[in-house]
């Protein structure tokens, strides 16, 4: 278990987040939504050890209980833009997390390949990543933080530049993906549809607070979730999220 | 043939500029001492054609060898500046001062402090086309966007790791418009060098023609000047497509 405590990130001395505090269970997804500004995205790159350095952080985050510094091998963080590298190809960054591990070439080329096919990739290892669709680039940087093999994932907004469609197919396809290979999953997110439809429990933050205004387990299998059983939480966050001003 | 039709009106201008040049050499009857025409020039060329040859021979390889090792040095010099802020900060107004001392005063000094050998037309050409690759390489380190960055660094990479695999990649476009502007100093520079004194070489090749009132092997001189300086760039356009047929990618990324 993942566990942060007393985080406090302060911009210009103002603080933006201020004393927060949870667990991040193995296995699960846990999304952050909350207002702009109120420092989701910060706290994302605090656990993964890359917070900008305007940005002052005090608290400790543990792992299993022991002190944890970021960047650690237990944690494997995705940025909000893919961050395909462009010159190299889709298989040469699929490699490059296990390559800056100390894995070498060859080695990381064998443990990526096989998961091309279902990744949704096979016959695009050697393309380069302006060769490929919005959704199969996702799926490419999904498949480089993944195959990284870490406990924790760190997704910030992993659908935003995704069109509707191709964004509710990348959720299902996330969701098998975990499913398959569970991981404890820490994703923020804007959009109340996706926390609710995928996440085991939805962190509100609050901008005006800087910390936790509500935390809401969703335990309805995701399978059985219907737009009509998860009218009523959405309904709550959408007031939580009104209520309070950016 | 693309390509030919791109390099048309260019050469359609060359064309017309030369034969107002011919036409006017013809019709003004000005002095050949003073202005040969392109024909003459052309003769000029074609008749001491070996001469001029071993010339051009001395300047491109001191053009080359010096361009050589101002890459190198430009290179080296921008990663101590890109890992130490401090030496960044003490030496870049140093190096940028360095370009405003004029090439006409330094040439004739350097020839002073180190005689008539391949040392002060090397140190010259260094001075000259070092400044722009380092400014080009340091600008195209400074584009690494900020996710590439975070990216590599939560993956575990160190400030090194992060260099080699995302800065300097994005730096390569930036690093061949340097070598691009470089390699048009290169030429020149050697010329100027050789000027100050040589014992062969364009440069000494254009003041003894001058001394001798031949202007049309002046200007052959300065037509093969700028026949090394486009087979350099040429050079360089053919090396830069046949090692970054990827890296051509990066310029739509970074921008």
């Amino acid at each position: 278990m993942l566990r942060v405590d007393g985080l406090t990130i302060s911009a210009d001395r103002r603080p933006l987040v201020e004393g927060l505090a949870f667990d991040l269970a193995e296995a699960a997804i846990t999304c952050i939504i909350g207002p702009s500004g109120c420092g989701k995205t910060s706290v994302l790159k605090w656990i993964a050890g890359v917070l900008p350095p305007e940005l002052k952080a005090t608290g400790t985050a543990r792992l299993d209980g022991a002190p944890l510094a970021a960047p650690h091998a237990a944690l494997a963080y995705q940025p909000q833009q893919d961050t395909l590298f462009p010159w190299l190809t889709i298989a040469e960054n699929a490699c490059l997390g296990l390559e800056v591990a100390g894995a070498r070439r060859a080695a990381a080329r064998n443990q990526v390949l096989p998961l091309f096919a279902p990744f949704g990739l096979a016959g695009h290892e050697d393309s380069f990543p302006d060769q490929l669709s919005g959704g199969m680039r996702q799926r490419a940087a999904f498949l480089r933080t993944m195959v990284q093999d870490s406990r924790f994932l760190l997704l910030d907004e992993p659908f935003s530049a995704l069109d509707a469609v191709t964004r509710l197919k990348m959720q299902h396809w996330l969701c098998t993906r975990l499913t398959e290979r569970p991981r404890g999953v820490l994703m923020v997110t804007h959009d109340l549809y996706e926390a609710t439809q995928m996440a085991d429990r939805v962190v509100v933050m609050s901008a005006q607070s800087g910390g936790i205004a509500a935390d809401i387990p969703l335990t309805t299998p995701r399978s059985d979730r219907t737009e009509a059983s998860l009218a009523k939480t959405r309904a709550l966050l959408k007031s939580l999220l009104l209520e309070d001003p950016e | 043939m693309s390509q030919i039709r791109r390099a048309l009106p260019s050469l359609c201008a060359a064309a017309a500029f030369l034969a107002a040049w011919q036409i006017y050499c013809a019709v003004s009857g000005v002095s050949p001492l003073v202005l040969p025409a392109p024909s003459d020039v052309a003769l000029g060329l074609w008749i001491n054609r070996t001469e001029l040859a071993l010339h051009a021979g001395t300047t491109l390889g001191v053009a080359l060898l010096g361009f050589s090792l101002s890459v190198a040095f430009a290179f080296l010099t921008s990663v101590a500046l890109h890992f130490v802020p401090l030496l960044r900060r003490s030496l870049f107004p140093l190096l940028v001062a360095s370009q405003t001392v004029p090439i006409v005063a330094l040439a004739p000094l350097m020839v002073l402090w180190f005689g008539f050998g391949l040392l002060p037309k090397v140190l010259l050409v260094i001075l000259v086309t070092f400044f722009p690759v380092l400014v080009s390489l340091q600008a195209g380190y400074a584009r690494l966007p900020l996710a590439y960055r975070d990216q590599l660094v939560s993956m575990g990479a160190g400030r090194w790791q992060v260099f080699r695999r995302a800065a300097l990649p994005i730096a390569r476009p930036h690093f061949f418009n340097g070598l691009r502007i470089s390699a048009t100093y290169a030429i020149v520079a050697t010329i100027f060098a050789e000027y100050a004194g040589a014992r062969r070489g364009l440069g000494i090749y254009i003041l003894t023609a001058k001394n001798n009132f031949r202007a049309d092997l002046v200007l052959a001189a300065v037509v093969l000047s700028a026949t090394l300086t486009l087979l350099l760039l040429g050079a360089l356009h053919l090396t830069d497509r046949a090692t970054g047929r990827r890296h051509r990618r990066v310029a739509d990324a970074a921008g």
